[in-house]
């Protein structure tokens, strides 16, 4: 599934997609994005372990749950499940209020005519969808160049520019 | 008014360009339907009936007559000659063609016009009071914070995805003519007990399926707060607004779930992570959005002629228009005037591309070439000068926009209904002509007073029905258009729910139902009494016997 990190394209992605205990045994040492679910499972063995560790985060979680585990992820994966619903856009920023400096991913429906909001919001990593993909889909995010309000890229309004 | 900056003129040509590749990539195939659909609604565009629909933001009401006459082209160039207000102040093609729609966004931009967020589930264009800044008693104008919020409110990278459409609506005066208790968001300026002006905060009014009144959550906001509180508010809105069932989707549900208290406490902890970040307002905004604003300059001398009294005196038309159609204005020597777009037995709000152009050189000799629409689909000249009503008036009478039905059942606020809108169940337009038909009588419309008639084609509620002293609304039954009457409802101060009179009446029986009702008002009425009041004092009871009399 082709990757877009910092508006471009990033050629090999090696974070795995883990879902439920079975992947999880075969994993290995392999760094991977837990479901919330499993993570939350087997909390305490994860964050005892070495290595990185990222999860994947269902689009209806109040975030303040993460808020102790921040220093330790490396990836939060946020989801899109159709492209009506926006809740993440406001799941990333209030990660990145909270400090997060790792990476936040959009996964689900990511095409082209949201990737900019989602940039701004704080979104720095995007899954996209193979039959969806095109080189030019990176202009979407110079579309637009004037911000009326402050967000994750700039937090000044308009009116502080 | 507001002029654009640099980077607001940017902005919406760039959102023309942007909203052309769209269109071209859902043409070659690349964007699906129901992704379009949600990319089309956020650029004002419909499929409808017939064909497409294009609405175009008036913000806040509020039109220079340039961009009037820009109407009037697009309508001429792109569409069939006229165009229609809506009960959002906003204007409406209604025939298109969906890949010339850039092409008008394009020729709109060139003077400051968009359509930005007048439909989808994002936060719509601010409405406001028609007579901000001319009538005494005001706070403050609204218009200022109506287009400070419009600026935060264009392209939001986190609210363009909400769980439903968003309305917010400002007032600055205690006479609500921008009905903000039923918006999702109600905005009012108030002043506090040390005389500073800030804003009283309403959450969860709405019409639709499931009408409501607005909960104040904020007594008192400061001025710079203004886009902070709203953030916070939105933001919680988008994490918790139910996604599930799009007929519960809006906010309202969500604050009666919770409880109005509850709601607000969740935006309060969430407004104070943020009400000292950069989003405060810095006093050079506020001054410079106000500077746009200033008042015209009025003519010293304005109440000293005295040809407009002799003209009172002799012309009995003139005299009736000036009181049925015209307002108090805070300068004297001045009054704001409405041009009634609702012609006899034409469809409420619609106004040719000749009026169009006429009404915008009407703006420029009288009225600081200025024009705005109002929520009740008609239009006013706010600031004339009463040398000046008498040749305004006989203008507007040869321009069919003179009827000095303001404020009666002939004023009717009428959505498209089934002749245009794929929405609809009901026929609204040949409804209203029968209404029309039948009170064609103006001395009787007068002897009424004040009575507010808001007719929809269905359950969405486009023409509030349920906050008119009469709401009907169109239902069908079986493929009939059949009309549930609502009395007792009020979109001012003293907002209220109408309540169902009865069974549903047939198409034909409209007017003559409206007559008995009418008929047990002036049978009943105390002295000076509205029909509202009375309503309100009796309850449905007295009405519903006269109109179900005979079929019991």
């Amino acid at each position: 599934m082709p990757l877009l990190i910092d508006q471009k394209v990033v050629a090999d992605d090696h974070w795995v997609r883990v879902d439920d205990t079975e992947q999880l045994a075969q994993l290995g040492n392999n760094p991977a994005i837990l479901a919330w679910e499993l993570f939350s499972q087997q909390r305490d063995e994860l964050l005892a372990a070495d290595g990185e560790l990222a999860v994947a985060i269902p689009n209806d979680l109040d975030v303040v749950e993460l808020e102790p585990l921040l220093e330790r992820l490396s990836v939060i994966a946020v989801d899109f499940p159709s492209f009506a619903d926006g809740r993440a856009f406001s799941q990333a920023r209030l990660l990145r209020r909270a400090g997060f400096k790792g990476q936040i991913r959009a996964s689900g429906d990511v095409t082209r005519d949201r990737l900019r909001f989602m940039h701004r919001c704080g979104i720095d990593a995007m899954e996209i969808a193979e039959d969806r993909f095109s080189p030019e889909m990176l202009g979407a995010f110079g579309e637009i160049s004037v911000n009326n309000q402050g967000a994750e890229d700039d937090p000044r309004p308009i009116y502080r520019q | 008014m507001y002029q654009y900056s640099e980077q607001d003129q940017r902005l919406i040509e760039e959102r023309v360009e942007q909203y052309r590749d769209q269109t071209q990539r859902y043409l070659a195939g690349q964007i699906p339907e129901e992704e379009f659909r949600i990319l089309r609604l956020q650029n004002g565009l419909y499929f409808q009936r017939h064909a497409p629909m294009l609405r175009v933001a008036i913000n806040y009401g509020l039109m220079s007559s340039r961009q009037m006459r820009m109407l009037a082209k697009i309508s001429r160039d792109y569409d069939k000659n006229y165009v229609h207000f809506t009960t959002r102040q906003n204007v409406q093609f209604n025939w298109p063609e969906m890949e010339k729609v850039p092409d008008i966004l394009a020729e709109l931009a060139t003077v400051q016009m968009h359509a930005i967020q007048t439909s989808g589930s994002c936060i719509r264009s601010v409405t406001s009071d028609q007579f901000a800044g001319v009538v005494a008693g005001e706070i403050e104008d609204p218009r200022p914070w109506s287009e400070i919020i419009r600026q935060w409110a264009a392209l939001h990278p986190e609210f363009a995805y909400l769980p439903r459409k968003f309305k917010i609506a400002v007032t600055g005066c205690e006479q609500d003519r921008a009905a903000t208790q039923v918006h999702d968001i109600g905005v009012r300026l108030t002043k506090n007990d040390a005389g500073e002006v800030g804003f009283e905060v309403l959450v969860g009014g709405g019409l639709g399926r499931t009408p409501m009144i607005g909960k104040v959550i904020r007594e008192f906001l400061p001025q710079q707060d203004l886009l902070s509180y709203l953030e916070a508010i939105l933001r919680v809105y988008n994490l918790l607004g139910r996604r599930d069932n799009k007929y519960k989707a809006r906010i309202k549900i969500l604050v009666d779930s919770m409880g109005a208290e509850a709601f607000g406490a969740k935006v309060e902890a969430e407004w104070e992570q943020i009400r000292d970040t950069e989003l405060k307002l810095t006093q050079a905004e506020i001054d410079r959005v106000k500077a746009d604003f200033a008042l015209p300059a009025y003519a010293a001398d304005a109440a000293s002629g005295s040809s407009y009294d002799e003209k009172l005196n002799s012309d009995q038309d003139f005299a009736v228009w000036i009181e049925r159609n015209t307002f108090d204005h805070k300068v004297p020597g001045y009054r704001a005037v409405t041009l009634t777009l609702k012609g006899l037995l034409k469809a409420p709000g619609d106004v040719t591309d000749v009026q169009l152009d006429a009404i915008a050189d009407l703006a420029d000799q009288y009225n600081f070439g200025e024009v705005r629409s109002t929520h009740e689909q008609n239009l006013v000249f706010a600031n004339i000068n009463q040398a000046d009503l008498y040749p305004l008036w006989q203008a507007l009478v040869e321009l069919d926009l003179a009827r000095p039905v303001v404020g009666t059942i002939n004023d009717m606020i009428v959505c498209p209904g089934l002749d245009f809108c794929s929405l609809a169940n009901a026929e609204t337009l040949s409804v209203s002509r029968q209404i029309q038909q039948k009170f064609d009588d103006l001395d009787y419309l007068y002897d009424l007073g004040e009575i507010k008639l808001k007719l929809s084609g269905c359950i969405n509620a486009c023409a509030h029905h349920h906050v008119g002293h009469i709401g009907i609304l169109g239902v069908d039954k079986n493929g009939e258009s059949y009309y549930q009457i609502t009395l007792g409802g009020s979109s001012a101060s003293d907002a209220s729910l109408g309540k169902v009179l009865g069974k549903s009446i047939p198409r034909d029986d409209v007017a003559s139902t409206l007559e008995k009702i009418l008929s047990v008002f002036v049978e009943i009425r105390e002295e000076g009494e509205r029909f509202i009041d009375t309503v309100r004092r009796v309850g449905n009871k007295p009405f519903k016997e006269r109109v179900y009399a005979a079929v019991n």
